[in-house]
């Protein structure tokens, strides 16, 4: 494996492919926390705390929703995308590296404490996923689904569930900046009808029903439904390999703040989108993997100190999720928050004379435990 | 028992809390004469509480303090705060943007450092003389007066504050609003440099009275 350490912010960010490997030049031992990998399939133990670069048209096109915002923020002020590669999410790209696909998917459960880097793990993996060219299934954040929604309507084609089409379209959207190329190949294996006089017919591609869930928003969310149905029944083939990444899927065995007009709660049973995902997340279909995440941000009438599986999903979601394995994403390591110190040092995000030195490097340690998100807060103003 | 509010009821033998690292961490054979003399003093004389406000940490500042305090509402020193970080993390967004979209000639001239800025623009607030009301034979007369030191900080803070609470759109936040201000005030620019200007035209109107002033 051959790291050379990234040229100095000056430099043309396009042009590290065009350098010569060498080894690390001893005349730039501050750029030792970077890497110039940026294909995730590649990453190993010596790619540990280091941070690689996803280019921006990329980042673009695989992640039209999913990023957390400050990271999306950092991205627009440093002008770069950075992911630090750390132990947990080497732990799961070797897991789905070595997974036979013929078996039933996978599920991964990431956990851990608030701010520790769950969704960031989520993110890498999806982007090794969409590189390695699988199809990616990302729900942004599952909480969203369950509260807050100005509109519900009544399902046409379930009667007593509830439609909700505001989130549905939404995600249609992004689903269909990230798949392009996917929703070509695909055909449907059934005539869907939507309402009286529209209908899908069988063997068009998939692409038609996203068209027909965005131009319709009565309908998108059993587009939805439609398109996480014909592709769960057709991955066991192998054309293409699913991903389901689900951040947050603690939502979907919990309760919603939601309410039907007459004030009577909604149970998440009579969600469309929360029935259809569920389906997805069992482990009945094959060709895959299923990677998810549990949050306790968004989450509803859970204590905030609750960051386990158990405390989070509850029995019941505990019950469904049931084979999983766990992937605990623990605060920075003394090497990681080197590493991402650094990071802010070289990008000028650090601009306290104090914070350059030892003990100010010390008293950032000691006031945010190591954690990333009280780092990435506490550097905000200083 | 009458709490003490504004005039500090100590006895005069107490002294200060000392709060740097650096001065506990000088060796013996370093300290001048009044120092070695200071620390005599201390081990022998009683020293006042540290109020709250007195941080030891390196990245505190007594002017942001100042600021924060003056921002706070109904003493919600939390939410003061966080107003102020927001807005050092604003300004220092909006420079970084700047200086990587600038050409390589004009890096230097950008100052990224929101604390830099911050102190920069409240000096440029601050005004050198002042108007003070006196009443002769009935009438009240605005009369030019030299301000002090903390009284010219307190101005500049002052209107700082007001000119953001009042003239901005319902809907754009006080971090926004302010890292706007405080960017304008840098380049001498801008609402409150103006009202600076205004008063300093005004002492020079009133110059024929300066003689009202008896202190």
């Amino acid at each position: 494996q051959l790291d050379h350490g990234r040229a100095l912010h000056t430099a043309a960010r396009g042009g590290l492919s065009s350098v010569s490997p060498q080894d690390v030049p001893a005349e730039r031992p501050r750029a030792a926390f970077h890497t110039s990998e940026s294909d995730p399939a590649k990453h190993t133990e010596q790619h540990e705390a280091r941070l690689y670069n996803i280019p921006l048209e990329e980042v673009k096109a695989v992640f039209p929703h999913g990023l957390p915002h400050r990271f999306q923020q950092q991205i627009q002020t440093f002008n770069e995308a950075r992911v630090m590669v750390r132990k947990p999410a080497l732990e799961l790209l070797a897991c789905l590296k070595g997974s036979n696909f013929a078996h039933p998917a996978v599920r991964y459960v990431i956990y851990g404490e608030r701010g520790t880097g769950k969704t960031m793990t989520l993110c890498h993996v999806v982007h090794y996923c969409s590189r390695q060219g699988w199809l990616v299934l990302h729900v942004p954040d599952a909480h969203l689904w369950v509260k807050n929604c100005k509109e519900l309507l009544q399902s046409s084609y379930n009667k007593d569930r509830l439609d909700q089409p505001l989130q549905a379209s939404v995600w249609l959207k992004n689903f269909k900046t990230s798949n392009e190329r996917f929703l070509q190949e695909i055909k449907t294996q059934k005539k869907y009808m939507w309402g009286k006089r529209e209908s899908t017919e069988e063997g068009r591609p998939l692409g038609e029903v996203v068209e027909q869930g965005l131009a319709r928003a009565r309908s998108a969310s059993d587009a939805v439904g439609v398109v996480l149905r014909e592709l769960k029944q057709q991955s066991h083939r192998g054309s293409f390999r699913l991903l389901v990444a689900v951040d947050g899927v603690n939502a979907l065995w919990g309760r919603t703040t939601l309410r039907k007009e007459d004030k009577s709660p909604v149970s998440l049973e009579e969600l469309t989108l929360v029935h259809n995902l569920r389906k997805m997340v069992m482990n009945d279909w094959s060709g895959g993997a299923i990677v998810t995440t549990l949050s306790q941000t968004g989450s509803l009438f859970k204590p905030s100190s609750a960051y386990t599986p158990q405390e989070l999903l509850g029995k019941e979601g505990f019950d469904a999720l049931d084979p999983f394995v766990p992937i605990p994403v623990p605060n920075y390591s003394p090497r990681e928050f080197e590493s991402c110190y650094g990071y802010y040092l070289e990008r000028k995000w650090l601009q306290h004379e104090k914070a350059h030195t030892e003990d100010g490097k010390a008293e950032l340690q000691f006031l945010s435990g190591s954690n990333p998100r009280q780092l990435d807060r506490l550097a905000g103003p200083l | 028992r009458i709490m003490p509010v504004r005039w500090s009821r100590y006895n005069p033998s107490y002294l200060e809390p000392e709060v740097k690292k650096e001065s506990y961490q000088k060796p013996l054979e370093e300290l001048t004469e009044e120092e070695r003399e200071q620390m005599e003093l201390k081990a022998v004389r009683p020293i006042k509480a540290a109020p709250p406000t007195l941080s030891s940490s390196a990245f505190s500042d007594p002017m942001i303090s100042k600021f924060t305090n003056m921002m706070m509402k109904n003493g919600n020193k939390v939410l003061a705060r966080s107003l102020m970080s927001q807005t050092l993390e604003t300004i220092k967004r909006k420079q970084l943007e700047k200086y990587h979209k600038a050409p390589e000639n004009e890096k230097e001239t950008i100052e990224c450092n929101p604390y830099v800025i911050f102190h920069q623009a409240l000096k440029n607030c601050q005004p050198i003389i002042g108007l003070s009301n006196i009443t002769r034979g009935g009438k009240t007369y605005q009369v030019p007066v030299p301000l002090t030191d903390n009284r010219k900080r307190f101005l500049a803070m002052k209107w700082l504050i007001t000119e953001c609470r009042e003239n901005k759109h319902r809907r754009t936040m006080m971090p926004e609003k302010l890292s706007q201000e405080l960017l304008l005030a840098f380049n001498n620019e801008g609402p409150v440099i103006k009202r600076k200007h205004v008063l300093h035209k005004m002492a020079e109107a009133n110059r024929a009275y300066a003689h009202f002033r008896w202190w």
